[in-house]
């Protein structure tokens, strides 16, 4: 019982974006001293991405290097959607101040935050994860019944149309407070583990 | 309300449950969490001792380890047909802990490495540690591709090849034999290692499947001889008995132990093998092929040619171990227990495999330069025991085929003058037991000179005893030779004067060569410590079936013809 409480409470955590390595607010190079307008606006947003939530920040134009392996067995594209967005300050070329129609912006993510645009060093993402790819691997867990440890399963808790996204591992506004903004703990690689069977 | 607590809680723990062949259970384990002795004192995180999600070293799948970037000594034998190159692929990256160079908590999306319980950096010395010479393990990141079998000639299709094994970039590497994420089958094999399946995939030997030590159920009696294996039979330890694909004792052919001998009598010695097959007991006798000598230590090449050009015996040059089986068999044709081995036959050419048992026998006594010299000075000096059996020859012992005389009447039943015999029937390790198992059918060690199974009393003038000679009376009946009814003199010689048969008989036989169908019919060539010349002749005339005489002195006495006609 004293098991079941842990793991129940284990899997909601408390953050938020205020203090967090989102938090732009106090940026120099955000003169605003707003916290959201970096990427968010609440008109005249960028729709040029689908579903992209009022979108108010210069969107990536790069062509990045992909991951491959002889052994994955997605099939993974250009960098699409969300995880487009996230590239648009971590392809580390766009810079991070180009926001709100600024194209001229000088701030540039670098260090071990900058993914670049070589992505071959890094988890694929924008891949359709499904059952049938789940079959094909044979490493992966199914994410129309596997749960996600979020409640619900992979598929309706961390993919995005049937896609493996930054998303699907980050939380970028920290609601779980997780280091490095993931959106659960990865104590005993339980993230890694949600959908890796290893 | 009990049950339904259950049925939430093992809901919720499912995943783990159905993970229990999981990296999470493994050794591989190094997070602090880990079950193994060998780990983190605090990171909990498993996957990151090899993979990061970001920033991955570009030699293996979001890899967060470095190369070692070392030169390995590498696997190599006199039978490789395969090119092991410099480890790469994945091999590369089991490397990078299991060579022992690199901390296990140095990664690289770290910049301190990971502290270990107990002080551990890199791997600690034991089997996990394979070091930097990777030539006593089974070579790893070489092509193997289908002109490789058809060099090798011992190896499968690589398209016949199915998961759970398989290859990388056409290459064999770590991988191919682990998964390093799972150890259901213990030691991270991708599948069961019992009868030697796992090794079975790829390699595939002639008449392994009918071989005793494929087939065997024996199990040790003393001493475990297989304590690197959960296997207790021959059968289940199958290529394991001999063979260990890490840190082997010898470095070619990853064999068990360094000397060659040592991997068949750690079963051969009375502890696995049936006492009917205790090889061992056999080689510390007055003649024996004995393996153990040190002299032959270093010799014996797994490709060396079938004529044997420096003295040497190893239990190799008579036996395929991965042939070798028990039968039943009629002579010449060669037995189970040396099926699958080179040999010479009777026209000089090297054969492989050998047909007939006489063949095996040619590789070191016929050709062969610096082969053991005859037992007895003769009149005819042959030491080739090719030519002796020549089936040309005016009489030989019929071993290569039936003998030249119609008429030997001691020749006890089921035996005639159409029989062929073995080597192995004269030429073998002594002992009275029932045949055909007690003792071992091969000339492994005998009491008696020249490795022969009963006595042959060869020194002349040595009191008449019917045991004397047990090894004739195998064969031809006492009685009957002693009976006078082929040649008249028998009695006289072999009991009144105590002659040995070996006197006036060359038991294999008189070369076409150098004998002729007048003086050398019935094995006739003297032994000339015994009979020496006289008016210098030392003959004997055959003039036709039981008749004939000899011209020569035995010790003081003269032979004439008139005086020896019979």
């Amino acid at each position: 019982m004293i098991s079941f409480i842990i793991c129940v409470f284990s899997q909601s955590g408390f953050g938020q974006i205020s203090g967090s390595e989102h938090d732009f607010s106090a940026e120099l190079w955000n003169t605003s001293g707003e916290m959201c307008i970096v990427c968010h606006a609440p008109h005249n947003a960028d729709v040029s991405i689908a579903d992209a939530p009022l979108w108010n920040h210069q969107i990536t134009t790069q062509v990045f290097t992909l991951y491959t392996s002889s052994t994955f067995d997605g099939v993974a594209g250009q960098p699409d959607a969300s995880s487009k967005l996230c590239l648009s300050c971590h392809d580390g070329v766009t810079a991070v101040d180009n926001f709100g129609g600024e194209t001229a912006g000088t701030e540039f993510i670098t260090g071990a935050r900058n993914i670049d645009v070589d992505l071959s060093d890094d988890h694929p993402v924008s891949f359709t994860y499904n059952t049938a790819l789940a079959t094909a691997d044979g490493g992966l867990k199914d994410p129309a019944t596997d749960p996600s440890g979020l409640g619900g399963t992979i598929n309706a808790d961390m993919l995005i149309g049937g896609k493996m996204q930054c998303a699907s591992c980050h939380d970028v506004h920290n609601t779980a407070g997780e280091a490095h903004l993931l959106r659960l703990s990865n104590a005993s690689s339980a993230l890694c583990l949600t959908c890796h069977i290893k | 309300m009990q049950k339904k607590i259950i049925q939430i809680f093992l809901f919720l723990w499912f995943p783990y449950l159905v993970n229990s062949q999981s990296i999470v259970n493994t050794v591989h384990n190094l997070s602090a969490g880990s079950t193994g002795s060998i780990k983190a004192t605090t990171e909990t995180e498993i996957c990151i001792f090899c993979h990061t999600p970001h920033g991955s070293a570009p030699v293996g799948p979001l890899w967060n380890r470095d190369d070692p970037g070392l030169t390995y000594t590498l696997y190599n034998s006199s039978t490789i047909d395969a090119l092991p190159g410099q480890p790469d692929g994945s091999s590369i990256l089991c490397l990078s802990c299991h060579d022992g160079t690199i901390a296990l908590g140095n990664i690289y999306s770290e910049i301190a490495d990971i502290s270990m319980l107990s002080g551990v950096t890199t791997m600690p010395v034991g089997k996990s540690n394979l070091s930097q010479l990777l030539n006593d393990d089974h070579p790893i990141s070489f092509v193997y591709n289908s002109s490789l079998v058809l060099t090798d000639g011992k190896l499968k299709d690589p398209a016949s090849i199915t998961l759970p094994v398989e290859l990388e970039n056409e290459k064999v590497q770590c991988t191919s034999c682990h998964d390093p994420h799972n150890n259901t089958y213990s030691k991270f094999l991708v599948t069961s290692s019992q009868y030697s399946a796992l090794c079975l995939s790829c390699h595939e030997r002639p008449n392994w499947i009918n071989s005793s030590h494929k087939n065997s159920d024996a199990t040790w009696t003393t001493t475990n001889p297989w304590t690197h294996t959960d296997y207790t039979t021959v059968s289940e330890n199958a290529c394991e008995n001999c063979h260990r694909p890490h840190s082997a004792g010898s470095s070619e052919l990853i064999m068990k132990y360094p000397v060659g001998e040592d991997n068949c009598l750690d079963c051969h010695n009375g502890n696995v093998a049936l006492s009917t097959k205790n090889i061992e007991t056999h080689l510390s006798k007055y003649s024996a092929h004995n393996v153990s000598d040190i002299a032959y230590e270093g010799i014996h090449d797994a490709n060396e040619a079938a004529l044997v050009s420096v003295q040497h015996v190893e239990c190799a040059d008579c036996h395929n171990p991965h042939a070798a089986r028990q039968n039943t068999q009629i002579a010449p044709n060669v037995k189970g227990a040396n099926e699958g081995v080179k040999g010479i036959d009777q026209s000089g050419n090297p054969v492989d495999p050998i047909s007939y048992e006489y063949e095996l026998c040619y590789r070191c006594h016929a050709d062969s330069p610096n082969k053991p010299a005859s037992a007895t000075s003769r009149s005819i000096v042959q030491n080739n025991v090719r030519l002796e059996f020549d089936i040309n020859n005016p009489s030989h012992h019929a071993v290569t085929g039936v003998g030249e005389n119609n008429s030997v009447p001691s020749l006890i039943s089921p035996l005639t003058v159409s029989s062929i015999i073995y080597c192995t029937d004269c030429h073998a390790s002594d002992g009275s037991g029932p045949l055909p198992d007690d003792p071992p059918l091969g000339p492994h060690g005998s009491i008696y000179p020249t490795i022969l199974k009963y006595n042959y009393e060869t020194t002349d003038g040595t009191p008449y005893l019917a045991t004397n000679f047990e090894l004739c009376y195998t064969c031809h009946s006492e009685a009957s030779i002693l009976s006078d009814n082929t040649f008249g003199e028998h009695y006289v010689h072999i009991v009144v004067e105590a002659t040995s048969c070996n006197v006036c008989h060359d038991p294999h036989g008189i070369s076409i060569s150098q004998g002729n169908t007048t003086n050398n019919t019935h094995l006739i060539n003297f032994d000339i410590s015994a009979v020496s010349l006289a008016a210098g002749q030392r003959i004997f005339v055959d003039e036709g079936i039981n008749t004939g005489y000899c011209l020569l002195r035995c010790h003081t006495r003269g032979h004439s013809e008139a005086m020896s006609r019979y």
